[in-house]
């Protein structure tokens, strides 16, 4: 058993794609204990049975159009104007415009590509050095993934079983938290650069109102879906539905900005990105199955607390472990495997589900970042034409002030939950 | 965004297509590609149009298609798994890319062959079980929702697993043509 698990970690380091890995695992499982591998295809189809997942395919597609019309360069035009006269406000604009963007598009990549085409040519002609600018746009491929309705968000309340409106609101304040931490580094960059040379431009009310009716129709998406799903008026798939038709009409039918001839290759793109999740999802939803089965869980949750016996403690190497962990598996799947072994563990240490959730997802988004895999760094570095050796060291106190939030978020509860309670 | 930095997001050359290349084999994958894409778009539509249809339906109308929330929740299995198939026919499957990403040729196309047979070999296996799971769900007359049996909104699964595999075979073919020389495609 030891041995084919080695060999399958091995296959996967080697580049095997991972819903085959987790499926074959399954498959051995199912074998090992006796059941018909039959099994493994039922635990598929029950990604048909769970009505959440609708937001996915909807809520990404939506955040494809988005990326592919000028939604990002209004979106930096509004907050220019918006905010653009305090120091550093740039760099903040670039947070805030950036954190919005990745929550519609799920931290996808899209952030890096659509947005730092426009943020990093931007910031660097305002007089910010090159290693603050390139890693502000890499950081921030991924910032915003604790805010609705972040497709990581989604799927952990899915694997969870935790409801996906609550963990909506309970990202509020940790993700808040890191934009404001990082917004605040970049309001020092600013003084500092102000002192050197460029003056911060004047708050001109002409331009901005010529900013919001530019954006007039993007402005209440993120009211639509937030206000809908709040208050409870929509629930999570019915507002990635109304997203979804509101964003076509937009772009396509308004702005004009995508053609109807254009819009099937942008379907097929963004169903790309979707199916690698479901089909991991659908392979882990066996395995999950095939470890109960195997009491897994169970042994493992009897291992920990026979060696473990803090909170504290287990929080410390929890944080060390999804670090370590965020460094080798992209979001999605460290997601689908790991999250069903972790609650049982989580609940016995008396920590919230939702609470856990922030601190996966917190914790994942440090591993966009880190090497060896971390995705953003290779799109940035492929984005911008830059060494990845250069990305870790214009990354390190972006992801330093990252960790500190994680941190926060970790063993300050109230954070997480202080909005859902 | 422009079409350059589309190509950005995708760093390599989908490997699987620069396979096809000319003659009747290529093109008739290229066909086979064509109408997958097609499914895959058309599903996504009906998707789209069905889930905006039950928001009015049910705000404004006060009605809402009964089956309209059981065929929706099918439909996302189908639009994942056409999803997967073009996900795989880009070669942009969701993998772990330490060791292809340094390794040098002709170790890649090597390593390649292996993980592209693996794969091949656990979707080719499951396609095989979901031919069963099917064919148990039809001898059984199970139904999905409504009267809609199961084995016809399950079909998806042998048929996407099935695909899985040729598109697998297909690539380990094409790393073992480049593994032997490297100047082949790509």
């Amino acid at each position: 058993m030891i041995l084919t698990g080695l060999l399958l970690i091995a296959l996967a380091l080697l580049g095997a794609p991972l819903f085959a890995v987790i499926a074959a695992g399954a498959v051995l499982a199912f074998g090992r204990a006796d059941i018909d591998q039959i099994a493994v295809v039922m635990e598929v189809y029950r990604i048909a049975e769970t009505p959440v997942l609708l937001a996915i395919p909807l809520f990404t597609f939506a955040g494809f159009i988005l990326g592919e019309s000028r939604a990002p360069s209004r979106l930096v035009r509004l907050s220019d104007a918006l905010l653009g006269w305090m120091p550093g406000g740039l760099a903040v604009i670039a947070l805030v415009t950036c954190a919005l963007f990745t929550a519609f598009t799920g931290a996808s990549g899209v952030t890096i590509v659509a947005m730092g085409a426009l943020l990093y040519p931007a910031l660097k002609d305002a007089g910010y050095r090159e290693n603050f600018s390139l890693g502000l746009v890499t950081t921030s491929g991924s910032l915003g993934l604790l805010f609705a309705p972040s497709l990581p968000l989604i799927l952990y309340g899915i694997v969870a079983e935790v409801s996906v409106d609550r963990l909506f609101i309970a990202g509020i304040l940790p993700g808040s938290l890191m934009v404001l931490a990082l917004g605040l580094w970049s309001f020092r960059e600013g003084r500092f650069l102000q002192r050197a040379a460029a003056e911060p431009q004047a708050f001109s009310m002409g331009e901005a109102w010529a900013a919001v009716r530019a954006a007039a129709w993007e402005i209440p998406l993120p009211f639509i879906v937030l206000g809908g799903v709040y208050t409870g008026f929509f629930a999570v798939s019915e507002a990635a539905a109304v997203t979804v038709v509101y964003v076509l009409v937009v772009e396509v039918l308004i702005y004009r900005e995508i053609t109807l001839t254009r819009l099937p290759a942008v379907m097929r793109e963004s169903m790309v990105l979707v199916g690698g999740i479901l089909v991991i999802l659908g392979a882990s939803l066996a395995s999950t199955n095939a470890m109960i089965d195997a009491q897994v869980p169970a042994r493992l949750f009897e291992f920990v607390t026979a060696h473990v016996s803090s909170k504290l403690t287990f929080l410390i190497l929890l944080n060390l472990f999804l670090l370590v962990l965020g460094t080798m598996l992209d979001v999605f799947s460290a997601l689908v495997i790991v999250v069903p072994l972790l609650l049982p563990l989580a609940a016995g240490y008396g920590i919230e589900p939702i609470h856990l959730g922030m601190i996966f997802l917190a914790n994942m988004q440090i591993g966009y970042c880190t090497p060896p895999v971390g995705m953003n760094l290779f799109i940035a570095s492929y984005r911008f034409d830059k060494p990845v050796v250069a990305l870790y060291r214009a990354t390190l106190p972006w992801l330093l002030i990252l960790f500190a939030c994680v941190l926060l978020i970790t063993y300050w509860p109230w954070l997480s939950l202080a909005l859902v309670q | 965004m422009s079409s350059e930095d589309r190509e950005a997001r995708r760093p390599t050359r989908p490997a699987a297509q620069a396979f096809e290349g000319g003659g009747v084999l290529g093109r008739s994958l290229r066909f086979l590609g064509g109408i997958e894409d097609f499914v895959l778009v058309l599903l996504l539509a009906v998707m789209i149009g069905l889930a905006g249809w039950q928001i009015i339906a049910r705000n404004l109308l006060d009605t809402a298609v009964i089956w309209g929330d059981p065929l929706l929740r099918v439909l996302v299995l189908w639009v994942g798994f056409f999803g997967a198939v073009a996900a795989s026919r880009d070669d942009r499957q969701i993998n772990v890319d330490v060791v292809t990403r340094v390794a040098e040729e002709p170790w890649r196309s090597r390593i390649r062959v292996l993980t592209d047979l693996f794969t091949a070999a656990v979707s080719g296996f499951l396609a095989w079980h979901a031919v069963r799971f099917v064919r148990d769900a039809e001898a059984f007359g199970e139904t999905a929702f409504g009267s809609v049996p199961l084995w016809l909104t399950a079909i998806v699964l042998p048929l996407a697993f099935g695909l899985l595999c040729f598109r697998y075979l297909l690539l380990a073919g094409f790393h073992l043509r480049r593994s032997i020389n490297p100047e082949t495609g790509g």
